[in-house]
Order: structure tokens, then sequence, then C-alpha cells
């Protein structure tokens, strides 16, 4: 069995099994939890628990003007990276390809160069970040073992994606193959981690809503 | 990444083309490179009687990279034709000592090509094996027609 | 260009070179330059060497060929034998002494199996052995015989004093459709078999017929086998990809692809990624010098490329699926451990639930004594 044999089916589908898995337990294991959080009376003319949660859902897309200054470069370089892969992911058609096949879903793709563009920028992005983190004592002092990993495991898979498009650094099959396992090393890490912020973000801002909201705080 | 608009690898001359809308092959430089390697190879020769050859069917030349190639070393006053496994082509450019040589294989289709920088291209030349053989064989000719000849005599 | 004497190292085997069997045939030494130049080109060789390719396959004896055919289809030898029209793709056939074809020999019965062993004694160490078709091992290998001979057991005994062992076409090569999926006779592709003679590859179903020809040219006139890569393919045919060669690239780059087989991108001749081709990963000359003499080749002809000349190109999880798909559907497991996770997550909730009842209730209050005195306030 070659190196792409093993990477496209039983690597593949091992990783795909355990973050369906994985996912869905967290997902629905945080879903089911009791809604209601707080056991106080509502101050009056509070905003109603759902309404509140739905709202700082959104409020917190962009920080509110005091906290601008601090943390505008998490705000703004975050924001470059998560378009950079949401476009290199759901834009490029290998991908589209891919995603067809798991769910039968397809959309048009972007030329391939422009994918490029965008991931060398997501690349730049992302190396950005570690450097943030790391030349800040406060937030390497708060970081962990599950931050640098979440982002190596993030990072791998673009990386190794410009080198395969690129055809750089080995023979195209052994490039894709690496490819496709660093997405395998990525799926299986994603629920038991920090990565798992792309669903349980909702819930936490949902939380930190409904409690700031019925005490009636600006949301 | 790179952009192949065009290239087609040794040229096969089929006379099928891809379909309509494909990139059609275009100039893409590489005929100056040959010209310019043919005139230093040239002048190399001149100076000092080295050979060279330079294969066409192995360069990344499109149709009308050939086309300009073509055009710009021309035709002189030699044209020959060779039919040994199938038909070759020769003549000698507007150059002289640049020679273009093109074999054909089965239907019609360019197997080789090849310019050679030399008084004559190899290919023209007679074999010193062939050459022995065929002395062998003349020498035996003139030696039956002799003997015939003397037999008749009564 | 002056008569080299005949290499000492070629011992006697038959009493002529080809130059002299094709001289008294009326076919001169220029025959062999143009067979050079034509060759040498497919090659990749450098212009200075064709002279001596020439010299080399003029001063050659005929090279004794033993062509063994297992579990296979005849394919390589249709596209190795497409023409009988004396041209110079033919020419092949007079530098090899195929001295055992089943297909094409005269002889049949015991008759040929006595040519062989006969070619086999008085070439002994010399001959080279073309094998097509993969190779039975399961129960002895009883799946495929030939005149009562496992093909096991004849592929060992004529690889035995071979010079080389050419695999031509995918079964011998990798071992081809009959080793796929379930693979019930235990095909084996020949150098799993064969360990201690020198073998190429030449895969393809069927390979491209101046590979063939090319490889077996390039053995007869230098003696010595061509640079190979990792899975012992010519490199000079097997060195770059279909993709990298395709002219239907720059729809690649730009996102330009057909949907389906007949719609407005297949007219338009786009690229035919979407529909399972495999040109990225799959190297052959296919691209450059196509088929039936440059006619055409898959993708021109508005097919994806199967990658036939890679290993186990049957059972790549289907011709039709694109290169970035899983090799297999994954619905039902997928389906599967969306419900397990559900039903984890459900029990993980009411646990959680239950403990969370637990401690949110009010503590039961401590039970009124005597000793405790009066009512609590």
């Amino acid at each position: 069995m070659t190196l792409l044999e093993f990477a496209r089916g039983p690597a593949l589908e091992a990783a795909l099994i355990i973050f369906i898995a994985g996912a869905s337990w967290r997902f629905v294991g945080a879903l089911l939890l009791p809604w209601r959080l707080v056991h106080a009376t509502p101050r009056a003319g509070a905003p109603s628990a759902p309404m509140s949660a739905i709202k700082s859902i959104f409020t917190k897309m962009w920080p509110h003007k005091p906290f601008q200054s601090a943390g505008l470069f998490t705000f703004v370089n975050g924001y470059i990276f998560h378009f950079g892969l949401a476009i290199i992911v759901l834009l490029f058609a290998p991908h589209v390809l891919f995603i067809k096949g798991l769910t039968g879903l397809s959309w048009p793709a972007l030329p391939n160069n422009v994918v490029y563009v965008f991931g060398a920028l997501t690349l730049a992005s992302l190396l950005a970040a570690l450097a943030h983190r790391l030349g800040s004592p406060v937030l390497r002092l708060i970081s962990r073992n599950d931050d640098y990993l979440s982002w190596l495991l993030t990072f791998l898979p673009v990386l190794t994606g410009l080198l395969t498009a690129a055809h750089l650094g080995a023979r195209y099959e052994t490039l894709l193959a690496v490819h496709i396992l660093s997405i395998c090393a990525f799926l299986i890490w994603f629920p038991f981690g920090k990565l798992m912020h792309a669903v349980l973000f909702a819930f936490s801002r949902a939380m930190t809503g409904v409690r700031l909201g019925q005490r009636g705080a600006e949301i | 990444m790179t952009q192949l608009a065009g290239f087609a690898g040794p040229v096969r001359n089929s006379g099928l083309a891809p379909p309509s809308d494909a990139p059609r092959p275009e100039r893409t430089g590489m005929a100056q490179a040959v010209l310019s390697e043919i005139a230093a190879r040239l002048a190399l020769f001149a100076q000092t009687g080295a050979v060279a050859a330079l294969e066409l069917t192995a360069m990344p030349l499109t149709r009308a990279d050939r086309a300009e190639l073509a055009d710009a070393v021309g035709h002189g006053e030699v044209e020959a034709r060779i039919e040994s496994a199938g038909r070759t082509e020769v003549f000698e450019t507007a150059y002289s000592g640049v020679w273009w040589v093109r074999h054909f294989g089965e239907g019609d289709r360019i197997a080789a090509e090849s310019v050679e920088i030399g008084e004559v291209p190899a290919i023209l030349r007679s074999h010193r094996a062939d050459i022995a053989a065929a002395a062998r064989r003349l020498a035996e000719f003139c030696t039956r027609e002799r003997d015939e000849d003397e037999g008749e005599t009564p | 260009m002056s008569i080299e004497a005949p290499r000492a190292a070629r011992p006697q085997t038959r009493p002529e070179t080809l130059g002299e069997m094709l001289a008294a045939r009326g076919v001169s030494r220029r025959a062999f330059l143009k067979y050079a130049s034509y060759v040498g080109a497919l090659l990749a060789l450098p212009a200075e060497t064709i002279p001596a390719f020439a010299e080399g396959l003029a001063t050659a004896r005929r090279q004794s060929v033993i062509w063994l055919s297992f579990q296979e289809c005849t394919g390589c030898t249709e596209s190795l034998t497409r023409s009988f029209s004396p041209t110079l793709e033919n020419l092949i056939f007079d530098f090899i002494s195929l001295d055992y074809h089943h297909t094409l020999q005269a002889a049949s019965g015991e008759a040929a199996e006595d040519a062989r062993k006969a070619a086999m004694a008085a070439n002994k160490g010399k001959y080279i052995v073309v094998v097509d078709g993969s190779v039975s091992t399961r129960d002895g290998g009883l799946y495929s015989t030939i005149a009562g001979v496992a093909n096991i057991d004849m592929l060992h005994e004529t690889a035995k004093d071979a010079l080389a062992v050419i695999a031509v076409g995918a079964c011998a090569a990798f071992g081809g459709i009959p080793k796929a999926r379930p693979n019930p006779t235990g095909a084996a592709a020949i150098d799993q078999l064969v360990t201690d003679r020198p073998v190429v590859n030449i895969p393809g179903c069927p390979p491209i017929p101046e590979a063939m020809a090319g490889a077996l040219s390039y053995i007869v006139s230098f003696g010595k086998l061509p640079e190979l890569d990792h899975l012992r393919r010519p490199k000079a045919f097997f060195g770059e990809t279909i993709h990298d060669r395709c002219y239907r690239r720059p729809f690649y780059e730009r996102g330009l692809f057909a949907e389906g087989f007949d719609d407005e991108g297949a007219r338009k001749g786009y690229c035919l990624y979407k529909v399972g081709c495999k040109g990225p990963v799959t190297y052959n000359s296919c691209a450059t010098l196509k088929w039936n003499g440059g006619v055409s080749f898959p993708i021109q002809s508005g097919h994806g490329c199967l990658g036939c000349s890679e290993p186990d190109f049957w059972d790549q999880g289907g011709f039709y699926r694109p290169l970035s798909t899983t090799l297999g559907d994954l619905g039902p497991a997928l389906a599967g451990a969306a419900l397990a996770g559900v039903a984890l997550g459900a029990g993980a909730a009411y646990a959680s639930r239950r403990h969370q009842a637990a401690y949110l209730k009010e503590p039961p209050l401590p039970a009124k004594t005597a000793a405790s005195g009066g009512d609590r306030p």
C-alpha cells in the first residue's frame, strides 16, 4: 500500500470517524446541558435570555471600544486567517470535490491561483499569530500545550497544501499524501482541544450574554 | 504551479489538434534560443572543425516555434531523400554547414528531427562497413560478368 | 564514421552482427543511425551519444529474447506489434530474436517448450526474459499453468540464467487486474518473485510501444539497463507525470473543469480532474508520445487518466472518483460515528444533569433534638 493509498484510505476513514464521533459527542453534550443558567430574578427591563444569548454571539464579533486598542491585532489577524482558511477549504476546487464526495453538496470554486494567494496570506497570518503569542509575556504565561498543538495542526495543512500545489520538496504523490495526513491529524485532534471553539464558541458567548443580560449590563 | 500554455513536449505531427478552445500553441522564444546555439556551434565548427547535432524532437518546441526556426534558417542549395527503414529528408539551410534532418516513421509522422552542424550530416555519408561490403559485391559482379562474357565467346 | 572492431566482450552466440544481418537484406547502416536518432530522442540521450548508440546496435549480436506470457490479456504484445510494414518502429523486431512467444511464434506444444529450453542453453547468461502478465502464487500457482508447468515455476526456471528480466505491462510490473481486490489467484508482480536478476518494469495497461522498444534497444546497444526510478521504471519514459505535460493544464490552473462527460466544459476541452483524472499522480509519457503513432491519448479524447502505469490502479477508489476524495464510500461509517457521538453526548449530558440536580438541591435540615434547645430562628 502506498502512502497516498494509506492517506486516502484507512487514515482518512479513521480520522473522519473520530472527528464526527468526537465533535457530535461534545456538541450534543453541551447542547443538552441545562439551559436555565441564572436562578436569580432578572433585572427589570432586561432582555429575555434567548435574545441576550443570540445578541452576544454577534456583538462579540468585534471588540467594544475600550478594548480595541489592546486587542486589535488579535481580532484583525484572527479574521485574516479565519477567512483565509474558509476560502481555502470551501472555495478550492479539489476541496469542493472532497466535500462533495462526503456529503453530495457542491458549489462553484475560485480559480486555483486566487486560492494560492489566500493560502500564502493565511500562512503568514498564522505565523504572525504564533509570533504574537510567543512575544507577549502574558500570553506565553497562559499558553498551554493545547494552544501550541492546535496552532501546529492548523498550520501544517496550510503549509503542506501550498507545497503540494507548488510541487515543491518531494514527488507530487508524496506531497499530496503528507497533506492529507496532516488533515487527518487535524481532524483527530479537533474534538479534544481548543479547536472545538469552532463549535463551542456559540455556547460560551451565549452563556456570557445571558448572565450579563439578566443583570442589565450592556452586551 | 508552472504555466504550460501551448507547451506540447516532443511534437508528434499527427495532424489532429486539441479541441478548439484549448490554448493555442504560441511562440515561446525557444526558437531564438536554439538559433543562438546553432550560431555558436557553427562558429566553433568553422574554427575547429568540431561537428555537432541538436535533437529537435527532444526539445519543448511548439509548432509555432518550429515554424519560426525553419523560417530563420531557410533553405539552401542541397536537398536529399533517403529511403532506409522509411523516408528521411535532408536539406542544407541557407547557412552553409547547417543541415536539417527529418526522419519519418510509420504513416508519415515525424519520428525524429535534428539540426546538424558539419560539412555533411552523418546520415548522408556512406558507412565504411557498407562500403566494404559493396566493394566485395561489385568485385563479385564484375568477375561474374567477365566470366559470362568469356563463356559466351566461342 | 569508422568501423569499430566487434566488442570482444560480446560472446559469439550467433554467427553475425545485426549490421551484417540487415546488410544481407539490403538495409544499410543508415537504418541504424536513423533508428538511433529516433530512439535516442525518446530516451533523451545526449546528441553526442547517438553515433555510439547506432554503432552499438550494428555491432551487437541479435539479442535472444524469451517472452513469457502469464496471467495477461495479450494487450502488451498487441501494443508492441501494431504494424507489420517494414518501418522504423519495427526495427526492434530485427534486433531481437524472439525465441519464444506464445502469440507470435509458429511452433506450438512440446516443440515450443523445447525451443525455449534450447535458446536458454545456447545463450546462457545472455538472453533477456520479457514477461507480460502476473504470476499466480496461491496453492502452488495452479491457477495459471502452461504445458502443465505453473507460471511461478516456469518464471524461476527461465529467469535463473537470464541477463535481465523486463516486466512489461501493469500485470507483470505491479500485479495488474489479476491482483485487484480480492485477488483470487494470489497474483504477484515479477519483481516480488525474481530477486536475484536485474528487473526492469515497463508498466502501463498497455505500455506505450515506444517505451518497450526504447528500453529493449538501449539494453541491446549498451549492454546495460537504462536509469530506473524507485519502482524500476526507466526514467526516460516514466520520469514525469501526465499532469505536468498535459495540454489541458492551463484549464486546471484557471479552475475550468468538465463536470460530466457530455457537458459544456467537456465539449470545450476543459480539465478532467472532476471526472476522476489521475494525471497528477501518474508517471508515464502519454501526454508527450501519445498513442497509435502520436494520434491521441485518453485526456485528448475526453476521458481522464486511469493511472494505469502506477501500482494497484484498479483499487484506487474508482476511475471516476476525483483524486481529492476518500478511497471508499464512507457514508455508513460516518453515519454510525455521528450516532455514536450523539449517544455519547446525550449520555454525558444526562449524567451531568443528574450530578447538577444532586448538588443544587437544598441540603436537608439537621434533625431537631432535645439537646439543641429551642426553635430555630
